[in-house]
C-alpha cells in the first residue's frame, strides 16, 4: 500500500511537473527550427463534404435535369476534394503549383476530375518588380460576393465567394512605385491572355492574344484600380474599383464595368433565339461594418448590366415548362434538349438576372466560444423577390481543422430565378484538414 | 529680495530635474523595443480556460513609423496569410482569396485577446500623444491619449522600468477609462545588435475572462526594407523576403 501511494505520489509530482514544465515551456519557448526557410514548401488541404438536397419537383430547373427520372424527395451527395500546393524557390525564381482534385458520389454515380488550378514560374528581380509566366488566378475587383471588373477570373460562387478557383495561362508583371504624400502607392499590372484551341479556350473566342491591365493607387488612403481587357476574344471591356476604410470598423469598396458591344442571346417563349447587343454597364457598390460586439454585417448591391430581365427569364422558364410538357404528352425531349443548350453558361449563370442584394451577418465567437463563428447569409434577387437565406455555423479552434455546417434555404414565386430552382434546401457538413 | 532671486533660481535649476520630457521619454520606449525598421519572428499562443492552445508563427517586417507587414507561417491552415499596415489602413491577404482584402484594427484575424493593432503594432509614438508622466518607484507611469479616433485604443497607460525605459505592463482603455486588456512585458532579452527587451508579452482581458494570448519575439534585428514591400501588390510575395 505504502509502496503503491509512493508510487501514486511520484507519478502526480511527475505528471504536475510535466504539466508546469511543459507549460512553461510551450509558453515562452520559440523553437528557432520552426522558423527556417525551406526552398519548397508542399502542403494542401482535404475536404470532406455530404450534402442533403431537397427536391422542388414543380421547378423548371428540376423538370429540366430529371425529366426522365425520379429520384425521390430527396437527394445525397458525398463529395472530396483535395487541394495539394507546392512551391520550389531559387534565387529571383519561385516555381508555384495547385492542383484540385473532386471527386463526387452521386445519383448519377461516381465523378472524379483534377485540374491544375495555377502552376506559373515566377521571377523577382526587385521588391518593385515581379514577372508571372503560366496558369494563374488573378483575382481583380473589390466585391466580396461579385467581382463586375474581374475581367480574366472565372467568375465566383456568392454562395461560396472563399472558394479557390481555377486560372488562366497568362504572362503578367508586377511594377510597384512607392511615394511620400496623399499618393502613397502606384502598381501597373500588364496581362498577356492567349487563346487558342487548346490554351484558354473557355476564356472567349480562339486565335486571338488578348491584353489586359490594372493600374493600382492608394491615394488619400483609398485603394483605386483602373482596368482594361481587350484583344478580341471578348469585345473591350473597362472597369474600376475602389475601397476604403471610414472609420475603424466601416469599410466601403465599389465597382463598375463597362462592356462595349455586350451580346446577348436570349429566347422566348417558344424557344425562338434572339441576340442583342448594347453596352453593358454592371456596377457594385458594398460595405463592411463591425460593431462593438464583433457582428461583422456585410451589405453589397450588385447591378449585372448583361443580366436577363424578369421577362426573359420568364420566357426561359415558360419554354421549360413546355418542352417538359411536350415530353410528358409526346416522350420527346427536343424542346427540353433545346433548353439544356441555352443553359450553359449563359441562363445557367450563379446569378443571370439584373439587380441582386448580399447580406452577410457573422457573429464572432459568442458567448466566449473561441473560434466559433455563426453566421446567415441572404442573397436577393430585387427583380423578382426571390431569395436564397444560409444560416452556418463554423469551428476552427481545431489547429488545422475547419467545421463548418450550412444550411441554404430558397424561396419565390414561380417563374423566378430562386422560386425556379432544383433544390428546395440544401443542407452540407464541410469538414476540411489543412496540412 | 536675496532670498527672492536665490529662490527663483533654484526653482530654475530644479525644474529641467523634475519635469520629464514624455514625448522623448515615449520615443525611447519605442526604440527601445525594437530598431525603427526591423524584421522579427513572433509566435501568437491563445490559451483557453480549459488550458486548450491555438498557436501562430509570424514573420514581420516593419519600416518607418507607419510601415508593417506580416506574414502567417503556421499553422498550415494559416499558412500563407499576410496583413499589411499603412498608418490607418489595413489589408489582410488569404491567397485562397487572391486580393487582399481591408479589414479594420479592432478586428482579429487570429481570434483570442490580441486585435489587428496588437499584431500590426507601430510605435507608440506614432499613435498617441503624453498627456502626463507619473514617478512610481522604480517606474515610470504614461498616460497616453490616441491622437486620431482611428487608433484602436483611446487612451493607454504605459508602467516603464526607469532604468531600462522599457514597457513592464500596458492597459489599454477606452475613452471613458473602461479596461479593454493588460498587456505584460516579460522575459527581457538580449536579441544581439544592442538590443536588449521584453521577449514575452502576456495579454488578458475583463472582455474574455480566462483567457489570455502570448506573444513571443524571436531573431528581431535592424534590416531597412523598400518602400515598396508595404504595398498591396507586394503582399503575395512577403515570403521572398525571409
Amino acid at each position: 500500500m505504502k509502496q503503491l501511494h509512493g508510487s501514486l505520489t511520484l507519478a502526480f509530482l511527475f505528471f504536475a511537473f510535466g504539466i508546469a514544465s511543459s507549460s512553461f515551456a510551450e509558453e515562452h519557448t520559440f523553437d528557432i527550427s520552426e522558423i527556417e526557410k525551406k526552398p519548397y514548401h508542399i502542403g494542401g488541404n482535404l475536404e470532406l463534404k455530404p450534402v442533403l438536397f431537397g427536391l422542388d419537383k414543380n421547378a423548371s430547373l428540376y423538370k429540366l435535369k430529371f425529366y426522365n427520372r425520379d429520384e425521390g424527395n430527396t437527394l445525397e451527395e458525398y463529395d472530396a476534394k483535395l487541394q495539394l500546393e507546392g512551391s520550389l524557390e531559387k534565387g529571383i525564381a519561385k516555381l508555384s503549383v495547385k492542383t484540385n482534385t473532386d471527386y463526387k458520389k452521386s445519383y448519377l454515380g461516381e465523378d472524379q476530375q483534377t485540374a491544375v488550378y495555377e502552376g506559373f514560374l515566377s521571377i523577382k528581380p526587385s521588391s518593385s518588380l515581379s514577372i508571372d509566366i503560366g496558369k494563374k488566378a488573378l483575382k481583380w475587383g473589390k466585391g466580396y460576393a461579385w467581382n463586375p471588373a474581374a475581367f480574366i477570373d472565372r467568375p465566383k460562387d456568392p454562395d461560396d465567394p472563399e472558394l479557390s478557383l481555377e486560372g488562366f495561362l497568362v504572362a503578367s508583371a508586377d511594377y510597384i512605385k512607392s511615394f511620400q504624400g496623399p499618393l502613397k502607392t502606384v502598381s501597373f499590372t500588364p496581362v498577356l491572355i492567349p487563346v487558342y484551341n487548346h490554351v484558354n479556350n473557355t476564356f472567349g473566342d480562339i486565335d486571338k492574344l488578348n491584353f489586359a491591365g490594372k493600374l493600382y493607387f492608394l491615394f488619400y488612403d483609398t485603394d483605386i484600380d483602373l482596368i482594361v481587357l481587350t484583344g478580341g476574344s471578348k469585345t473591350t471591356r473597362y472597369g474600376v474599383d475602389f475601397s476604403r476604410n471610414i472609420t475603424t470598423n466601416l469599410e466601403i469598396h465599389g465597382e463598375f464595368a463597362f462592356i462595349n458591344d455586350y451580346k446577348k442571346k436570349f429566347i422566348d417563349s417558344n424557344g425562338t433565339n434572339f441576340e442583342k447587343e448594347y453596352d453593358a454597364k454592371s456596377y457594385l457598390i458594398g460595405m463592411r461594418y463591425l460593431t462593438e460586439k464583433d457582428t461583422t454585417y456585410i451589405i453589397e448591391y450588385y447591378r449585372d448590366g448583361s443580366g436577363f430581365t424578369s421577362g426573359e427569364m420568364k420566357d426561359y422558364f415558360s419554354f421549360i415548362n413546355k418542352g417538359y410538357d411536350s415530353y410528358i404528352s409526346t416522350g420527346s425531349s427536343t424542346l427540353l434538349k433545346n433548353a439544356s443548350n441555352v443553359t450553359e453558361g449563359n441562363y445557367g449563370k450563379i446569378n443571370p438576372m439584373r439587380d441582386y442584394i448580399y447580406l452577410r451577418v457573422s457573429q464572432k465567437e459568442p458567448f466566449d466560444i473561441l473560434y466559433f463563428t455563426p453566421s446567415v447569409t441572404l442573397i436577393t434577387n430585387i427583380n423578382d423577390k426571390s431569395f436564397s437565406f444560409s444560416p452556418e455555423l463554423l469551428y476552427t479552434g481545431i489547429t488545422n481543422l475547419e467545421l463548418r455546417l450550412k444550411t441554404a434555404f430558397v424561396s419565390g414565386e414561380r417563374l423566378s430565378e430562386y422560386g425556379e430552382k432544383q433544390n428546395d434546401y440544401r443542407a452540407e457538413l464541410r469538414v476540411k484538414y489543412y496540412f | 529680495m536675496l532670498k527672492i532671486i536665490i529662490a527663483f533660481l533654484s526653482l530654475l535649476i530644479a525644474l529641467p530635474v523634475y519635469a520629464i520630457d514624455g514625448t522623448a521619454l515615449l520615443k525611447q520606449v519605442d526604440r527601445n523595443l525594437s530598431p525603427e525598421s526591423y524584421e522579427s519572428y513572433r509566435k501568437l499562443i491563445n490559451i483557453e480556460p480549459n488550458g486548450r492552445k491555438k498557436e501562430y508563427t509570424l514573420f514581420t517586417v516593419k519600416k518607418g513609423v507607419d510601415k508593417v507587414a506580416s506574414l502567417f507561417l503556421a499553422p498550415a491552415s494559416e499558412k500563407g496569410r499576410s496583413t499589411l499596415r499603412l498608418g490607418d489602413n489595413m489589408w489582410l491577404y488569404i491567397p485562397n482569396v487572391g486580393k487582399p482584402i481591408r479589414i479594420t484594427s479592432i478586428q482579429s484575424v487570429v481570434g483570442g485577446v490580441f486585435n489587428n493593432a496588437d499584431i500590426l503594432q507601430l510605435d507608440y509614438a506614432a499613435e498617441y500623444n503624453v498627456e502626463k508622466v507619473e514617478e512610481k518607484g522604480g517606474e515610470y507611469l504614461l498616460y497616453l491619449k490616441a491622437k486620431t479616433k482611428t487608433v484602436a485604443y483611446d487612451r493607454l497607460k504605459i508602467w516603464a522600468d526607469k532604468g531600462k525605459k522599457l514597457p513592464t505592463k500596458i492597459e489599454c482603455l477606452t475613452e471613458a477609462n473602461m479596461l479593454i486588456k493588460t498587456l505584460y512585458f516579460k522575459d527581457v532579452k538580449d536579441f544581439g545588435g544592442g538590443l536588449v527587451r521584453p521577449s514575452v508579452i502576456e495579454t488578458d482581458s475583463p472582455l474574455y475572462k480566462g483567457y489570455k494570448s502570448v506573444m513571443i519575439f524571436a531573431k528581431v534585428k535592424a534590416r531597412d526594407f523598400k518602400d515598396e514591400v508595404f504595398t498591396l501588390t507586394f503582399m503575395p510575395n512577403l515570403e521572398s523576403l525571409r
